[in-house]
């Protein structure tokens, strides 16, 4: 039973890094961004071009993925999205889910048409390593990893939004856009910034997908799946409790399919989620 | 200091303001009154740039400003204390402050104007570390009166004070805003319902009728005015 | 929007030569595609209620399309059920299932009923791909005698039986408190509109009629992958179909469901893959700078042009 606890905690790592990006956007923008899986999607397949031609170790090669993303969410934010902003918030908030949702399939395309539909996995030297603790408790090696960097960032961001002048501007921008104008906080250079920020984090939750998973051109949609559930979970918005909300899943998850199997495992999601909406519905 | 011409604003189809034209000086206190819906906090919202004019122009000190972003508005000088204070509800007071001084500029003295801030307004020092949200309608004021001030602006807007504020409390925050103007020499253009408390205050006063400017003097003499007699304080004696 | 008499001339005719068509013209190519545009027009209006009139953005119609196309070919191939029981069947089963996510969802602000439905067709297909993974097919009796005429007029019948419920709920009370909650939906709840009730009813009708849609293509395929069923390209080329002709207007979906199909004849073997990313980037465009789609588009030509 630990053994599932074990792989449930490294699950839910990831799924609160997959998120993590999401919640910002949202939080910031209220700008629910369907893009997020493939960004994710570019990340991972980013870090296999970069492990197969330039024999990059994958986590070495995150800050690369990250520059990259970063640029492509700039680009994307000022090129689509910027031209909402003026829109009022509920139109706004449809035409950008619409915007997003044609950007998936614009993206997912042109990624089956450069790199095909074939599944791809990053594998280092060190993908089947596995530590043995006890007997019957074995944490893999990639584990570790994941946790140690699904922290690191989310205590990152946490550090960079409550201690840097940047991070203030960002969250007083979310709670009232007029009034952040007026202290001089340039609002639309603060949005695009936040963009490109959790584009680099989808970045940098595909490529602990490239390696612990696969990616292929269509899998953006399951992980922003995943992360749309952390997302209602944890709140919209609420940064700190997306890392929660994604181990809590993570563990659920890997506990329901011991009990019923892997085929129902997306309908557990599926069901925690429908099941916070009926709470947030009455 | 501020050089209002001639401007016509628009919200959706509406036109709110017709062709107004206003100054306010440098180093004294200018008061626009008017009643409810006449245009007083689509004309503050204007000079600070979160809407442009149509048509005219609004200078600062000679520069052009209405067409500038909000935020280079700023940078140029002008701070806004927003009607309903429009603090950050989530963030502490020291937070707001701090906030209050986000331009380049203002950053470097941010530390000193912070002592000078809890130096005008004492009980905020106690509530340094509060929820913006969680301050009384007054301590919020102060909160928005000294986070415009963290900028060291040139021009200080102030619309609607006295909003939602105990008659106690308005008394002090006017008697505190006129020290300040006394002090620092800051030109300030407040926006007011009260008119009585704001002529008081104020230098030199304008105004505002259905958009447009339909009268204008020195505070002393406006307070003595018939019509403003009638038309307003009339109705604050009931 | 159909202008009375006239409108109703123009529709009458317009059936009738689809329904002579296959008779004079029809070869096997062009009836598939026919039976293709029908498909989309159903799916494209119904997402056109919900998200065009009714302002609910839906971004798993798949989900629906999916559940009844599956329910179709279960009750209809392995349970015997005949044609006319089966396809209503598999609506309904849409409709059931449109519920799960929708009454809790919809009494939520619009975010929540899109990201609700994009994750509810994204769990279903990985699920029915677990559940079912390998192709199923039409039984061989059926092989056998297959019509492609019969099926060619069923969603002929299908996609006319749409437009005309589509238009008498629009024309009535119900497509006003639509408008209403889609345009500002605090106002329409303080006039006293039951919003929930109105959104659920844009919800049946979405759902019901993507589940014929799905019913409709399980019976005409020889062969399907459960899984393709709930795959979001059935959501988003109806979608896209509505948003480029018109969101919001009657002729709309249909307008953008020919374009769509048009384009597809054109382009699709010559641009492979391109011409998906091209529709894609034309819809981005669309609902950025021409939110009115083609319909508006065509207005603003009549106008400049008779004034």
């Amino acid at each position: 039973m630990a053994q599932i606890v074990v792989y449930g905690v490294i699950t839910g790592a990831f799924y609160g890094l997959a998120a993590v990006g999401l919640s910002l956007v949202f939080g910031v923008m209220r700008h629910m961004n369907i893009a997020h899986g493939s960004f994710l999607m570019i990340g991972g397949f980013a870090a296999y071009w970069l492990f197969h031609l330039l024999k990059l170790d994958p986590f070495v090669s995150i800050p690369l993925v990250m520059v990259i993303l970063f640029a492509i969410g700039a680009a994307l934010y000022k090129g689509l999205f910027s031209h909402l902003d003026k829109l009022p918030e509920g139109l706004k908030i449809n035409n950008s889910m619409l915007v997003g949702f044609g950007l998936t399939w614009v993206i997912d395309n042109l990624a089956i048409m450069f790199w095909t539909s074939d599944v791809r996995a990053v594998t280092p030297s060190y993908t089947g390593k596995v530590w043995h603790v006890l007997p019957g408790l074995r944490l893999p090696v990639v584990g570790l990893v994941i946790i140690g960097i699904a922290s690191l960032v989310i205590f990152s961001l946490y550090l960079i939004l409550t201690r840097t002048y940047f991070g203030k501007s960002v969250r007083a921008t979310a709670q009232d856009r007029d009034a952040g104008n007026l202290m001089g906080i340039n609002v639309e250079r603060t949005y695009l910034i936040s963009f490109a920020l959790s584009a680099a984090l989808a970045g940098i939750a595909g490529v602990v997908a490239a390696v612990n998973y696969s990616v292929y051109p269509t899998v953006g949609f399951e992980w922003l799946l995943k992360a749309i559930i952390i997302l209602v979970l944890a709140g919209f918005g609420k940064i700190g409790k997306v890392f929660a909300a994604g181990l809590l899943l993570g563990i659920i998850e890997g506990v329901s399919v011991y009990f019923v199997g892997a085929t129902y495992r997306e309908v557990v999601g599926l069901v925690i989620f429908i099941l916070v909406l009926l709470r947030r519905s009455t | 200091m501020l050089e209002v011409e001639q401007i016509d604003v628009y919200r959706g189809d509406i036109q709110i303001l017709r062709s107004v034209s206003l100054a306010a000086k440098d180093g004294k206190i200018t008061a626009l009154l008017g009643s409810n819906a006449a245009g007083k906090t689509t004309l503050l919202m204007t000079i600070s740039g979160l809407i442009k004019p149509l048509r005219g122009g609004i200078r600062l000190k000679g520069h052009q400003i209405d067409k500038q972003p909000v935020h280079k508005i700023v940078e140029l000088g002008v701070s806004m204390v927003p009607e309903g204070r429009r603090l950050f509800p989530e963030m502490s007071v020291f937070e707001n402050l701090e906030l209050g001084a986000f331009t380049r500029k203002a950053r470097e003295t941010k530390d000193q104007m912070i002592e000078e801030v809890f130096g005008i307004f004492p009980i905020l020092k106690t509530r340094k570390v509060q929820m913006a949200g969680t301050l009384s309608g007054g301590e919020q004021q102060m909160v928005a009166i000294a986070r415009a001030l963290m900028s060291q602006p040139k021009l200080l807007l102030i619309d609607e004070l006295s909003l939602g504020l105990a008659p106690l409390i308005m008394q002090h925050i006017s008697e505190t805003i006129k020290q300040i103007n006394i002090t620092k020499g800051l030109a300030i253009f407040i926006v007011e319902q009260n008119v009585f408390m704001t002529l008081e205050m104020a230098d030199y006063g304008y105004i505002l009728e259905n958009g447009r400017i339909v009268g204008e003097g020195e505070a002393k003499k406006l307070l003595q005015s018939e019509e403003v007699k009638n038309a307003y304080l009339g109705i604050e004696e009931v | 929007m159909g202008y009375s008499k006239k409108g109703f001339v123009i529709t009458g005719i317009a059936i009738l030569l689809l329904i002579l068509f296959p008779l004079v013209a029809g070869t096997q190519h062009t009836l598939n595609l026919f039976i293709v545009l029908f498909i989309t027009v159903i799916l494209a209006q119904s997402w056109n209620i919900l998200g065009g009139y009714a302002g609910q953005i839906s971004l798993g119609n798949a989900a629906f399309f999916g559940a009844g196309a599956l329910s179709f070919h279960f009750l209809a191939w392995r349970g015997g059920l005949p044609l006319y029981l089966a396809l209503p069947a598999g609506g309904l089963t849409a409709v059931i299932l449109a519920s799960f996510i929708g009454i809790p969802a919809l009494r939520l602000r619009g975010v929540y009923f899109a990201i609700g439905t994009l994750a509810f067709a994204e769990a279903l297909r990985i699920t029915v791909g677990n559940l079912f993974p390998l192709t199923v097919y039409i039984p061989t009796a059926q092989i056998v005698s297959y019509g492609l005429l019969s099926r060619y007029y069923l969603a002929l019948m299908v996609a006319v039986i749409t437009q005309g419920v589509a238009y008498c709920m629009i024309k009535s009370k119900i497509g006003l408190a639509m408008m209403a909650i889609r345009d500002d939906d605090e106002a329409a709840d303080t006039s006293g509109v039951h919003l929930f009730k109105y959104k659920f009813v844009a919800l049946v009708f979405s759902s019901f009629f993507s589940g014929l849609a799905g019913g409709i293509f399980a019976y005409y395929q020889d062969s399907i992958v459960p899984a393709f069923l709930f795959t979001p390209q059935w959501t988003f080329e109806p979608l896209v179909a509505a948003a480029v002709g018109g969101s919001g207007t009657l002729l709309g979906p249909m307008i953008g469901s020919v374009f769509l199909i048009i384009l597809t004849e054109l382009f699709a073997l010559t641009l492979g893959k391109a011409y998906l990313i091209i529709f894609g980037a034309i819809f981005i465009l669309v609902v950025l700078f021409f939110p009115g789609g083609l319909i508006e588009a065509a207005e603003r030509i009549r106008k400049s042009i008779f004034g």
